[in-house]
């Protein structure tokens, strides 16, 4: 049964998150970083092995249409890895790390595995701009839709489950990502100076590796999770009527797929969204079921902020606080 | 006041015209869509109508024949009349989340509504010039570019990004030098884009004025690496020299030479072809001396002619006694009349310049089709045979397996598919087939006497629609 619920959370994830949210098996276990420490290679190449005393990192985000990539060397393959603030954990393209799995289908005339396989890896070493992790678990999947939508190569999704921990400020307007380490209490550690300037403050909730935060649209308050890989927001179509109705419907679509397999895609403008008592005009969205995957998590989701949400300026997501600041761009 | 009664009379016949806003027609409303319609409307608007909303012309039917309800591919809709004109249309939402669409199409529907694509590449130019104001952070010298960036000596790591590194951040790290960093790596001649990363920060190189905007929100610093140099010697009185050419459209400022020991110099990055162009000297313009090639201009005078690329030796051996000998091909679109052989000792032969590519090519010898004897390399069979040529060519499929299997060929993302167009050659008991692919990702598989199979000698390969996979190749700038 588990399983099946993962499949169907794969599917709508497949479709609307690049790739999306993967249900964690350790949700709410310990972080990534090993020993609870940063290994950093130092200026100019050289090792200078552990450093506790590591206070950020600039990474710097290759764009993708809607989608921001993060380089990053997994043993000894190196390549691009899709921010996903939408997936549980760290996800691998099975296109390139078959070898981590069991089974890996037939070779020659055919493959006996089928699309939607996931398989628990272990990877030992991976290496972002800096940041060293040991001994990872992570899902490995077939991600080759993205690559084929996008026509750049993924070799999977980095999850906020890598962040543990951290301050980070996602800054798509100058295409990069900020990591700030934090002390006990959530405060970036005394010799950083730099506080973010916040417009607004809102509390967070980290369910299964997702932020979720509540929204107010046509002054009813809703639960939209953070999503850095979904190319456009999303707002469920079984939203009160109250909420739907400040949405303008500029377009529709049916989608027929492989077989028998056909969808609906409505995109429209949110006219009456509020984050934190500060309206965010002309934001555009699509409208569809989320279901499947509130029943996954078991937890009303009533969206999803995306792209749209992204642009309007700096984001920043304490870790530990569990808070979202938002410093918008000036227009 | 007979004209404002006109207008009175006419002002219901004015308000009475149905309105069409797109932005009332469509709502949702506890998982169904609804569509408010105007019967009045008229095709033009059932047009824009179906354009926006994707509506069924069957549906549409069933609504402006006053149907109450239409079954259309497993959907049901409701129609029901609001008033005399007005009828509101609904259907419960298909859930995606529970069908198995291919994952990728929500989004390419997406992408036209919310211009999602990814950069464009604006890299294929007929020409180009630097604009660095400082002329020690670039140089470039056979074939290896150097960039520089002067200070930043607190920084800790500093990259260098670009179009020729598929922007990576990682793979071209700078050296510190004593008064900046610096890096050189192997480059085509040709147009790039790139950006420092100094401590993780894009940066625009600023001593470049050259940008262009990257569809998004930023700006990349654009540098051309360059094959070709004009001079003109001589007129060492005269104020200014300019260049003017079919590459410039023939500007009569843009490109001025440069005064250097006893000749006036430009050095440009020109594309591979045929270009024509003059220099003007103080107004008057002149063919390059220096240039035998030369074209009438049009005006009773002649333009310099010079053609970059690799001129390909075309040669058919033996038909002594054939009248006339034609080569033709996708190269020219298969014209039939344009480029006649020339004889030779052996044969026929022909020089043409083409650029890197995949080329069909065939002869007619005396009005008669035939393919190349001394080339290998064939696509389709029978009468569309063509002999293939891959010039440039940057990969060779090959297949080392199936020794004794008659016929064995490569189809992929790079031919449509085609499953018996690009035949492979047996050679010392392997099969190959060279061909020349742009950067990017392709997706193919070998067929063995009619049976699709995976490339053994690629580990990459992805699931495809099928239930079975792909082999994957990409193909690096």
């Amino acid at each position: 049964m588990h399983y099946l619920v993962r499949t169907i959370t794969i599917i709508f994830c497949l479709l609307f998150s690049s790739g999306g949210l993967f249900a964690s098996k350790d949700a709410g276990g310990t972080g990534f970083i090993i020993n609870n420490t940063i290994t950093i290679t130092g200026a100019k190449g050289e090792y200078t092995g552990p450093m506790g005393e590591l206070e950020s990192v600039v990474i710097p985000l290759k764009r993708v249409g809607r989608l921001f990539m993060i380089e990053a060397k997994i043993d000894n393959i190196t390549g691009n890895f899709l921010f996903d603030t939408g997936s549980a954990e760290l996800v691998l393209n099975s296109t390139y790390f078959r070898k981590y799995m069991t089974t890996t289908g037939g070779e020659g005339g055919g493959i006996t595995g089928s699309t939607g396989t996931i398989q628990n890896v272990q990877v030992k070493n991976i290496d972002v701009a800096g940041l060293s992790y040991r001994n990872l678990s992570a899902d490995v999947t077939n991600l080759s839709h993205i690559e084929n939508r996008r026509g750049v190569r993924v070799l999977g999704l980095f999850s906020l489950s890598m962040l543990k921990g951290m301050e980070i400020v996602i800054d798509i307007n100058h295409n990069e990502l900020r990591l700030y380490r934090l002390d006990k209490t959530g405060n970036r550690i005394s010799a950083q100076k730099n506080e973010f300037r916040a417009d607004i403050t809102e509390k967070v909730e980290l369910y299964h590796n997702i932020l979720f935060v509540k929204v107010k649209i046509g002054g009813k308050l809703l639960d939209f999770c953070l999503d850095t890989g979904a190319e456009s927001n999303v707002l469920s179509s079984y939203a009160p009527k109250k909420v739907l109705s400040t949405v303008t419907i500029l377009r529709r679509s049916d989608l027929m797929g492989v077989g028998s397999g056909e969808a609906e895609v409505i995109f429209g403008k949110l006219n009456d969204f509020v984050l934190g008592e500060r309206p965010i005009p002309n934001m555009e969205t699509i409208i569809a079921s989320l279901d499947a995957l509130s029943a996954t998590y078991g937890y009303t989701v009533d969206g999803m902020l995306g792209y749209d949400f992204f642009i309007k300026g700096e984001i920043c997501i304490n870790l530990v606080k569990n808070e979202l600041k938002v410093s918008f761009a000036k227009t | 006041m007979r004209y404002f009664l006109v207008f009175v009379f006419l002002l219901p016949v004015i308000t009475a015209r149905p309105q069409f806003n797109p932005n009332t027609i469509c709502r949702v409303e506890n998982g169904r869509t609804y569509f408010r319609i105007d019967l009045r409307w008229n095709d033009k608007q059932k047009k824009e109508l179906t354009h926006l909303f994707d509506l069924d012309s069957v549906v549409l039917q069933a609504v402006f024949s006053g149907k109450k309800e239409i079954a259309v591919k497993n959907n049901q809709w409701e129609i029901v009349k609001l008033n005399d004109h007005m009828v509101e249309l609904s259907k419960v939402i298909k859930s995606l989340s529970v069908k198995s669409l291919a994952a990728n199409d929500v989004f390419m529907v997406d992408d036209r509504w919310i211009s999602a694509e990814g950069e464009a590449e604006r890299e294929s130019v007929d020409f180009g010039v630097n604009r660095f104001t400082n002329v020690h952070v670039f140089q470039y010298r056979n074939g290896v570019a150097r960039f520089f960036i002067p200070g930043h000596k607190e920084a800790k790591r500093v990259f260098l990004s670009g179009s020729f590194n598929s922007w990576s951040t990682e793979r071209t790290p700078m050296q510190a030098c004593d008064s900046g960093w610096v890096v050189s790596l192997k480059l085509k001649p040709g147009k790039y884009s790139y950006k420092y990363i100094l401590d993780g920060t894009w940066t625009l190189d600023p001593y470049n004025k050259l940008s262009e905007w990257d569809n998004h929100t930023t700006n990349n610093s654009i540098v051309y690496c360059y094959n070709y140099m004009f001079r003109l010697r001589g007129h060492p009185s005269a104020h200014q020299v300019i260049l003017a050419g079919s590459f410039n459209n023939w500007d009569q400022k843009e490109l001025k030479m440069i005064h250097i020991g006893d000749s006036w110099l430009i050095s440009v990055y020109l594309r591979e072809g045929t270009h024509t162009y003059k220099f003007i000297v103080d107004k008057e313009w002149v063919t390059d001396p220096g240039n035998k090639q030369k074209t009438p201009d049009g005006n009773g005078g002649f333009n310099s002619v010079i053609g970059l690329g690799d001129s390909i030796l075309f040669s058919l051996k033996g038909f002594h006694d054939a009248m006339n000998v034609i080569l033709t091909g996708s190269f020219n679109g298969w014209n039939t009349g344009e480029l006649l052989m020339d004889k030779s000792k052996d044969g026929w032969q022909r020089y043409y310049i083409l650029g890197p590519g995949n080329y069909e090519y065939k002869f007619i010898v005396d009005g008669k089709w035939m393919i190349d004897p001394a080339n290998p390399n064939t696509t389709g069979s029978g009468e569309t045979q063509n002999s293939f040529l891959a010039l440039k060519s940057n990969y060779v499929f090959r297949l080392d397996k199936f020794p004794d299997a008659k016929v064995v060929t490569v189809a992929g993302s790079f031919n449509g598919w085609n499953p018996d167009n690009f035949i492979l050659v047996k050679k010392d008991g392997s099969w190959t087939f060279p061909i020349y692919l742009k950067p990017g990702k392709y997706t193919y598989k070998f067929r063995v006497d009619g049976k699709w199979v995976l490339d053994p000698g690629n580990d990459i390969w992805e699931e495809n629609e099928y239930g079975t996979g792909n082999s994957v190749l990409w193909i690096e700038p």
